[in-house]
Formats: structure tokens, sequence, C-alpha cells
């Protein structure tokens, strides 16, 4: 792998960030905009015996890890437009045409895509922290947060070129990228407390073990609680296997 | 004048030597499309033969779906070929593919650039992906963008370009590693012919550099004026091939559009 043409990508899929107004709004201005939506609305009710945590606190304080982790699963739109847009455009051909290997190429959308991840979830903690909703967690606990979103966004890079594989389009690829964001937002994001029976379903979904591990951070839970590394390493397992996967389908299916 | 170094061109003299003048060296080549989505079995290149020289402008003409862009997607190793063989700079195109993207420049029908990007991190992209040193990228963008007339617009997204302008930077782009051989599919359509006299000029630049063209072209003066062999294609097999004078001769034709269309137009005719 030739770091030169690593870098090469990187720059310009951080440049997509800046230049592509779709790319912008999903993975800076969504997030930002949900915080101080839901932080001004729900920052001053106070609740007590909050759902699965039984703790009492503000509302905002409890939403907060479900937000950090939906936002990191809408990189997956942008990585879903991204490859199937390069798919019409022929970029995909041209670069095959050159000694560019198919790793050098996706290492580097996993590069930008994670440190797309880093601002997004370092922009989320500044925010949160001015609003006074970061009081229980600690600085140890915010940098496994980090940590825990890094390897997030693996399954959601994986979700993306899933999209990418099977949609005939960038459009479609944009709308089909919702049959995996919506369910695990709905029903695995921690938002809102859900009856336990849900539990079945939202196994299967990796933001569950996301946003849990984040709200036991939040809640400042002691770092020895097995549930955080518990969470953590099915983390690791679901982003591993949807990450290969997306890399072996795009590679076998979605390139031409 | 001399656009480009000949350096990548002199390595590729060492690799082959003087006892392989072949820049290309083409089989009986077959392609069939099959599979889900192909209804019938389509024998898009059916058993072509032909070899290009080094340093040669060589051009590939055909009708529509006559199998000229599944001939270079073949040498470039954007498919595999069903049967038949393919060497580009010596190598095999099944079993040396590295080696030969190290070789060529393509430039692509469609004009395939990111369009949020700029010419210039385009053209800076491209040259990264073959490894070019960065003054060295510098150096060529910049006179490739004069000679095309693109310097003006060089900081300018590709999404604001017209088309001609977008096809001169896809040309750009494939010649920004100094390829030893170039792969032309169609460069100049959709270009006024301001621009594409302009492109001509440029493309008949190349042969200063020794560089091997391979060219497909709808325009047939294009390929009188610019190529120095033609290989004429229908139905996927080689009807004609030669310098563009010799067939005019061999065939009693005002030009090279008029022996087209006698060879093509008679297998259409006859249901071939």
């Amino acid at each position: 792998m030739k770091r030169q043409r690593i870098f090469a990508f990187v720059k310009i899929q951080l440049k997509s960030l800046i230049k592509v107004p779709t790319a912008l709004f999903i993975i800076l201005i969504l997030p930002v905009a949900l915080i101080l939506i839901f932080g001004f609305a729900f920052g001053s009710i106070y609740v007590e015996d909050y759902g699965w945590t039984g703790q009492d606190g503000y509302l905002f304080e409890f939403m907060v890890p479900g937000f950090i982790a939906i936002s990191g699963l809408f990189i997956a739109i942008p990585v879903a437009l991204s490859f199937s847009e390069d798919r019409e455009q022929g970029l995909l051909k041209r670069i095959n045409t050159t000694p560019t290997t198919a790793a050098e190429f996706m290492v580097s959308h996993i590069i930008s895509n994670i440190f797309m991840a880093i601002i997004q979830v370092a922009i989320i903690f500044v925010l949160t922290f001015l609003m006074g909703a970061m009081r229980y967690i600690t600085l140890t606990g915010i940098l496994l947060s980090f940590v825990i979103m890094i390897i997030f966004t693996l399954s959601t890079i994986g979700f993306g070129l899933i999209t990418a594989t099977v949609s005939k389009s960038a459009k479609a690829a944009g709308g089909l990228v919702w049959i995996f964001l919506l369910p695990q937002q709905l029903l695995a994001s921690n938002l809102y407390p859900l009856p336990p029976e849900t539990q079945i379903v939202t196994m299967f979904m990796p933001l569950y073990y996301a946003s849990d591990a984040l709200s036991l951070l939040f809640f400042g839970v002691d770092l020895g609680n097995l549930r955080i590394w518990w969470d953590l390493l099915i983390l690791v397992a679901f982003s591993l296997v949807l990450i290969i996967a997306g890399i072996l389908l795009f590679k076998k299916y979605g390139r031409a | 004048m001399n656009i480009m170094s000949e350096s990548k061109t002199e390595d590729f003299k060492l690799k082959f030597g003087p006892e392989n003048p072949n820049a290309i060296e083409v089989r009986d080549l077959v392609k069939i499309y099959t599979g889900r989505k192909v209804i019938e079995e389509v024998r898009a290149v059916d058993g072509i033969s032909f070899s290009v020289n080094k340093g040669e402008l060589f051009g590939l003409l055909g009708p529509n779906g006559a199998g000229k862009t599944t001939t270079i997607n073949i040498l470039v190793g954007l498919l595999d070929q069903t049967e038949g063989e393919a060497f580009v700079g010596g190598y095999d195109v099944k079993k040396n593919l590295p080696k030969i993207k190290e070789l060529i420049g393509v430039c692509p029908q469609q004009a395939s650039v990111y369009q949020y990007l700029n010419a210039k991190e385009n053209i800076e992209l491209f040259g990264n992906l073959h490894l070019v040193k960065k003054e060295v990228i510098n150096e060529r963008m910049e006179k490739f963008l004069n000679l095309l007339g693109l310097s003006k617009a060089a900081n300018r997204a590709a999404k604001k370009y017209s088309g001609g302008m977008l096809r001169q930077l896809n040309l750009i782009v494939a010649l920004i590693s100094d390829p030893a051989i170039l792969f032309l599919d169609e460069p100049t359509v959709g270009m006024d012919a301001r621009v594409r006299r302009a492109t001509w000029d440029f493309i008949n630049s190349l042969k200063n550099t020794n560089k091997t063209v391979i060219l497909t072209t709808h325009y047939i003066e294009e390929a009188e004026v610019l190529c120095d062999r033609v290989a004429i294609i229908d139905f996927g097999k080689l009807v004609a091939l030669g310098p563009p004078k010799e067939l005019i001769a061999k065939h009693g034709a005002k030009d090279l559009e008029e022996v087209f269309l006698k060879i093509t137009g008679r297998r259409i005719m006859e249901g071939l």
C-alpha cells in the first residue's frame, strides 16, 4: 500500500465535506441542529427514574448518547452516495485503470470517514458541554466514547457499501440506505425508553451497542462495569463483519 | 517541442527491447457477454487480431456497438476476454495487469472526473495515484492546462465546465502520468469544431513524444487526420486494417469516411 495514494484519496474525500452540500449537511449540520433543537426543547425537563438507567436527570441528558450514535449512523448516507456517484460517473472504472489497489482505495475511505466521525463527535461533545449536559462523564469516558464511535463508524461504512452495491443509482442509494438507518434509529438509539421486548430486534443492530455503551459512560458508570466492555466487544464483531461484507460485496458486484 | 519527458517511454524501451516492436498485440480476441442481464449471448468481439507498433497512433473505428470500447476495456483490464490473448507493453492482460496499469493512461468515453473538484485537484489526484512527484505533477499540469487553454478555468469546479472543457480535462488526467501507452476512447465527443481542432493538434503533438496512442472515434475525419493506421471493426470482427491513405486507394474512395461507409454499410445491407 502506498501512502501517496491513500493520502490523495483522503484529501479529496475530506474536501467533499466542504464542497458537497449533502455531505456537509448530513455529517456536520444535521447533528448540530439535532443537539441544539432537542437541547433547547428538552434541556429543562427534569425526569426521575428514567428508563433502564433508573437515574434522575434532565431529559436531554438521556438523549445525548443516542444523538452521538445516530450522528455516526448518518455517515452511511454519504458513503452510499459517494460510491454510487463515483460508479455512475465512471470514476471507479477509471481508478481501476490506475495502479491503485482495492485495498488502498478502501483504506482511504475508512480513514476519511473515521476522521469525519471524530470531528462530528468532537463538535457534539463541545456543544453538549456548553449546554451543561455532560455532568457525569469522566475524561476517560470521553476518550472511550471516541473509540466506540470509531469502531461504530466501520459498521456504518459497511452499511453504506452494501447499499451502494445493491443500488442501481445514487438516487436509489439515497433512499435505500434508510432501510438500514431507520429501524436502528427508531428502536436502538436509546433516545427514549422502549419495552424490554424490543431487545429481541435491537440485539441485531450495532447502533444499540454503541448507544448503550455511550449511555453508560455518560452517566458515569464505572469503567469496570462489564456491560460497557461487552457492548464494545459485540460492536467490534458487528463492525468487522459489516465492513468486510461491505468491501467484499462491493468489490464483487458493486464496481461495474 | 516535446510536451512531455520521455522518461517512462525510455523505461518501456528497456523492458521490451528492440526485439519486440509491438506496444499492443491482440490475437484471436473474443468477448461474449452472457449472464442474467443478457437475454441472448452477445459476441461483442469476435476473434479479432491486430498489433500496434511502439510510437504509433492507431485508430479503432466502427459503428456503434461494433466492439471498440469492449476491446479497449479488455486491454486496460476492465473486462476479461472470453478467448484469445492480449498483450499490452509485452505483458499479458490476464497475468500482469498491475504492470500494465503502470504503463498506461486511459481517457474514457465518459468524462470521468470528480465534479466537485477543480481541474487542478483532479489532475493532482490522478498524478498521485500514479505516484508522480508533486513538482512533476505541477510542471506537467501547467503545461497541459496552457496547451489546451484551460488555465483560466483551472480553479473552477469541474461541474461548472462545459462539455468540451470536461473532455479536455478528461484527456489531461489521462496524460498526467506520462504514460507510454495512451488509450483515448472517443476523446472529442461533444466538443465544438474549434475545441476539437485544438484537441487534434494536441493529440498530434503526442507523436513527437514517442507515445503509443490507441484512439477510438466516431469522427472518421479525425482518424484520417491523426492516425498512422486504422482498424475498422464491425459486428465484433476486424474488417479492414491499414494506413488511411492505403485504405482509401484500395477501395477507390475519396476519403476514409467513404471507405468506412462502403465497408460497414455493405455489411449492414448484407445483414451480417
